[in-house]
């Protein structure tokens, strides 16, 4: 009886405000990927990054979060009319951009201070920039606009962080940690690390494992590593999930 | 296509209504005669003769000095009253508008609001044709009795057994054509646009085109300015953030009417407020859509009027629109879900440049990339 009244009240509501008014959560449709050809997105579920969702790279320094997230950005500027740095920290260098051959005329960097960079962010998302690199924290007021902003525009966010405030980890949608498990040396030089990247937090997709990437610096533009970074070792190793909603 | 052609007399007749029913002849001493009413025609004068031969046939008549500019801006006057009628309109100084009425959904009700607008505009009845095209329709409207309407179905029948000198050719083209034998349309109609070309030149084709009912002409449609204001002045000055709320409102409500005749919206709005001691102080922003209502114009202006700190008491508000463009880009709205476009995404660089300063927003661009000094590697190019 009381099924009856459920399915009833459901299709009232259909008929009044239409189909998509309400929609079961199995019948929502995922979030179109954006295929940024790193190991990111075997671990994303999806095979790339959200369209429209926070995606956070995260770990303590030298774990190879901004090399990878620079990888992404050069990528970004050959795809996208509009690549954006939001540099809230100010010290973003487009030299060690450079190694990763980006297309500069369509990357602009903003450089903001802390507060009003989430409204910057929440302007560029709204009126659909395609990649948005966020450096740094956003504060937590501008994280609700600026997920609703993204998720209408369709805008790859990603944000680079040591560690994530509480409101940060909750607003995103695919989490990924970085944490070095060695140094690569070569002829004596410093070239790399090797670090493990775990899913950490994935509404997108169910949550998958971590990965071994192997993450080479650029040396300069006399030493071009055409693939930076590579996946050297896979592993199906217990999944370490801190929140997984599917 | 059916063209609506209103006949009102030339655009420089219209500044003396006070002399309608008398013989009256525009232009400047030792030139040419621009404009003549009917009651002048009779007496045998004509637009583009001598001045003083006007004169010596019609001495009796009162000769004015032209005014280009206030012609010029009657014509637009017409011009925009007539626009939210249909969408294509042209109007010529010399009395002659042409409104495209196919496709409208109601062309009876705008030929009769046309005529209504124009008689205002002008202070005299216009004639009126309506037909395929826009010389068949001005060639109608010249057979209409004034306030009255002549339909034309079948251009090329209609214009068979009128005259060549409708044809808007030279004196000495038209004595060829007298010479030739074609002395009404239809007989122009009949020979081949290459025949007469090779007669008359290029002149000859189109003739031969126009007799035929093909109209090769199409109109020149008339575009607003794409500028748009309203303004306020206060007397006593106001200094009560209240009354300036409830004026802006007005003001904004005037504009959205305006708007949405022209079927655009504001991209960029700029408010400026006239103090008592005459320093001006203004705020503008681009929008990322069109704004086209009064609530969208006044959700803007109305929280910028409540942040604003006035230094005096305000003399003036205005409220500009100094950018519009189409409204209908905001329908994409609607139905595109990944709609970002460069466009927008530059008006949001420099409304966080406005905000912010222009050093915010900026591209690098390679400068000396070997340099050991970071600074010297790249240039920082405003964007």
């Amino acid at each position: 009886m009381q099924a009856t009244q459920l399915e009833h009240a459901i299709s009232t509501i259909r008929v009044r405000f239409g189909s998509q008014a309400l929609t079961r959560a199995g019948e929502l449709p995922p979030p179109q990927p954006w295929p940024s050809c790193t190991p990111l997105d075997r671990l994303s579920g999806i095979e790339g990054l959200p369209r429209g969702r926070l995606t956070l790279l995260t770990g303590s320094g030298t774990s190879g979060k901004l090399t990878l997230a620079l990888s992404l950005l050069a990528a970004a500027t050959h795809e996208f009319a509009n690549a954006v740095v939001i540099d809230a920290r100010g010290d973003f260098d487009p030299w060690s951009l450079s190694h990763f051959d980006p297309e500069l005329s369509s990357l602009t960097v903003v450089r903001l201070d802390s507060e009003p960079s989430g409204e910057a962010a929440t302007a560029l998302a709204r009126a659909g920039a395609g990649f948005i690199l966020l450096m740094g924290e956003i504060p937590e007021p501008w994280l609700g606009p600026l997920e609703a902003s993204a998720n209408r525009s369709g805008t790859v966010l990603v944000g680079v962080v040591d560690a994530p405030g509480r409101a940060l980890a909750h607003a995103s949608s695919l989490s990924l940690g970085f944490s070095r498990i060695d140094w690569v040396w070569d002829r004596g030089e410093l070239v790399g690390l090797r670090t493990i990247t775990r899913c950490l937090k994935n509404r997108v997709a169910p949550p998958l494992g971590e990965s071994e990437l192997e993450i080479r610096y650029p040396l300069g533009q006399q030493l071009p590593f055409s693939t930076p970074v590579i996946e050297v070792l896979l592993e199906k190793a217990e999944v370490e999930c801190v929140s997984a909603v599917v | 296509m059916r063209i609506c052609c209103g006949l009102t007399g030339h655009l420089e007749l219209a500044k003396r209504a006070d002399l309608y029913g008398r013989p009256v002849v525009v232009g400047r001493w030792d030139d040419h005669v621009i404009a003549a009413s009917e009651e002048a025609l009779p007496f045998g004068v004509s637009s583009g003769m001598p001045l003083r031969q006007a004169e010596h046939l019609c001495p009796q008549a009162t000769f004015l000095a032209p005014d280009p500019e206030a012609a010029t801006r009657l014509r637009e006057l017409i011009s925009s009253a007539l626009y939210d009628l249909a969408p294509v309109v042209e109007v010529k100084v010399e009395g002659i508008a042409w409104i495209d009425v196919s496709g409208v959904v109601r062309p009876g009700d705008s030929i009769r609001e046309a005529r209504r607008r124009l008689r205002t505009a002008i202070g005299r009845e216009p004639r009126l044709g309506v037909a395929p095209g826009p010389f068949s329709a001005r060639v109608a409207a010249t057979r209409a009795r004034p306030g009255r309407v002549v339909q034309v179905e079948d251009a090329r029948a209609f214009l068979a057994p009128l005259p060549m000198h409708e044809l808007a050719l030279d004196a000495e083209q038209l004595e060829r054509l007298d010479l030739l034998g074609l002395r009404t349309l239809g007989a122009v109609a009949a020979i081949g646009p290459r025949e007469l070309e090779s007669q008359l030149g290029r002149e000859g084709r189109h003739a031969v085109l126009l007799a035929r009912g093909a109209e090769p002409d199409e109109l020149t449609p008339w575009r607003p300015p794409q500028f748009s204001s309203a303004h306020r002045q206060f007397e006593p000055p106001v200094e009560d953030r209240e009354a300036l709320l409830f004026v802006s409102r007005a003001l904004c409500g005037d504009l959205a009417d305006e708007l949405g005749v022209r079927g655009a919206g504001a991209k960029r709005v700029r408010v400026r407020f006239v103090y008592e001691s005459g320093q001006p102080d203004e705020r503008s922003s681009i929008v990322r859509h069109p704004l086209s209502s009064a609530l969208e114009l006044f959700g803007l202006i109305g929280g910028w009027i409540k942040e604003w700190q006035p230094r005096a008491p305000i003399t003036e508000l205005w409220i500009e629109l100094p950018v519009l463009e189409a409204a209908g880009r905001r329908q994409l709205r609607l139905w595109a879900g990944n709609d970002g476009t460069s466009e927008e995404v530059a008006a949001a660089f420099e409304r966080l440049q406005e905000r912010h300063g222009d050093g915010v927003v900026r591209k690098p661009r390679p400068a000396f990339l070997s340099s050991p000094l970071p600074a010297q590697r790249f240039d920082w190019v405003s964007s």
